[in-house]
């Protein structure tokens, strides 16, 4: 039987190694996949996600057992790739360069929704990554973000505003 | 469902990781900790009473007032929060009333460059207006009598050579990647508050209460303030 989340927290605070390569092991994927529909490419969302399990392995120790695993390791996750946004706002980079690790679909439809995207402010966009990727409930959005779950459903209806009206 | 629905969760449908992206972090994690933090035991901080004026891995002989004594003391508390990635800013003032005029805009204008961001010794030599003058910047930046402080580390060849540093180019090569995982903006889950990561505010925040912002702008738009002691609206990288 697979150890529960909780179990395995408790073990990486202790320092156990192979605890965390089990812990990697199961979120890696929900992780890259939100990082890398945040910054647009998989060497950015690679690194992203390696910082994010760092620190989570550093603040281990810090880690309150009423959470989630899964919506610390997210909210660990959107404080790094929300900082590397703003470094990229402020060395004035043209955006993410995006590469062709996609899911296929209507290719059109494909590339204007991303593009679409790119004109979602990033609290708004973030919160719809997260939604999509991993169904979370507005209550875990809000915890992740520490924002009210009014906040959350305000946020995403004008995320999906902008995007029905880019879309159109 | 509608038909964004349907494309939103396609658009964000699952995707596996890259190959070995687990044991690449693994291994991340024990090279943890072999940072730049062992370096605060081998520096020496002397001050007068205007501010810190002279850091450097050797014996210096201690301040001589209580106020400098001051200075010394914030100095070394600061560049240990900055050194743990706990600080993005110094508010430790700076004495550089020893160095000749050209230095002095050398060094200035080395301050002026933000926290995660570089330049090159040309653009310091552009700026102070001797825009051939880019071998004496580097002699000036090499001199650096604060290092840490005057952000000497950020500023590198145009060639995309990292350039001399006085603690070696190793170590300037640690701390460019040490301001690049710091993130630069906190905000408070509990005050709603959106701090510059330094800020006295901040320090008392608990691990668990902190995120992360792109921009004061972004923060605002959640529900956040921006905070009235370290002012991130006057940092120009913040807004």
């Amino acid at each position: 039987m697979a150890t529960d989340d909780g179990a395995l927290m408790r073990r990486v605070g202790r320092g156990d190694r192979a605890a965390f390569g089990a812990l990697v092991s199961r979120y890696q994927d929900r992780l890259f996949t939100v990082a890398h529909r945040l910054l647009g490419n998989r060497v950015d969302a690679e690194d992203a996600v390696q910082r994010a399990f760092l620190n989570c392995y550093l603040k281990s120790d810090s880690y309150d057992p009423r959470w989630q695993v899964s919506t610390w390791l997210y909210r660990i996750l959107t404080n790094v790739c929300v900082d590397e946004l703003r470094r990229r706002r402020n060395v004035g980079s043209p955006g993410p360069v995006s590469d062709s690790g996609q899911p296929s679909e209507k290719p059109g439809q494909h590339l204007d929704l991303r593009r679409a995207l790119e004109r979602v402010p990033t609290e708004a966009r973030l919160l719809l990554a997260l939604r999509y990727v991993d169904g979370l409930s507005y209550g875990e959005l809000a915890k992740v973000r520490g924002i009210s779950i009014n906040t959350v459903k305000s946020q995403l209806a004008r995320g999906k505003a902008i995007l029905r009206k880019a879309l159109r | 469902m509608d038909r964004l629905d349907v494309a939103l969760a396609t658009h964000f449908s699952m995707e596996a990781a890259p190959e070995a992206l687990a044991s690449r972090i693994v291994e991340r994690v024990a090279d943890a900790g072999r940072g730049v933090r062992e370096l605060l035991a081998e520096i020496e901080i002397t001050s007068t009473d205007q501010g810190v004026c002279l850091i450097r891995g050797e014996h210096l002989a201690p301040p001589s007032s209580a106020k400098a004594r001051r200075w010394t003391e914030q100095a070394r508390v600061e560049l240990a929060e900055y050194l743990e990635g706990k600080r993005t800013f110094f508010s430790v003032p700076v004495d550089l009333s020893a160095a000749a005029p050209f230095q002095r805009d050398v060094l200035e204008t080395a301050r002026s460059i933000p926290f995660g961001e570089v330049r090159a010794y040309a653009w310091i030599a552009r700026q102070i207006g001797h825009a051939q003058a880019v071998r004496a910047v580097g002699t000036a930046l090499g001199r650096n009598p604060v290092p840490f402080l005057v952000p000497c580390h950020r500023v590198l060849r145009s060639d995309g050579g990292v350039g001399g540093y006085l603690f070696g180019t190793r170590v300037k090569g640690r701390l460019l990647a040490l301001e690049r995982s710091t993130p630069v903006l906190q905000g408070c889950t509990t005050t709603r508050i959106v701090c510059r990561v330094g800020c006295i505010h901040g320090r008392r925040m608990r691990p668990e209460n902190q995120v992360i912002f792109a921009s004061v702008g972004d923060a605002r738009s959640v529900g956040y303030r921006p905070c009235k002691v370290c002012r991130p609206l006057a940092d120009s990288t913040t807004h």
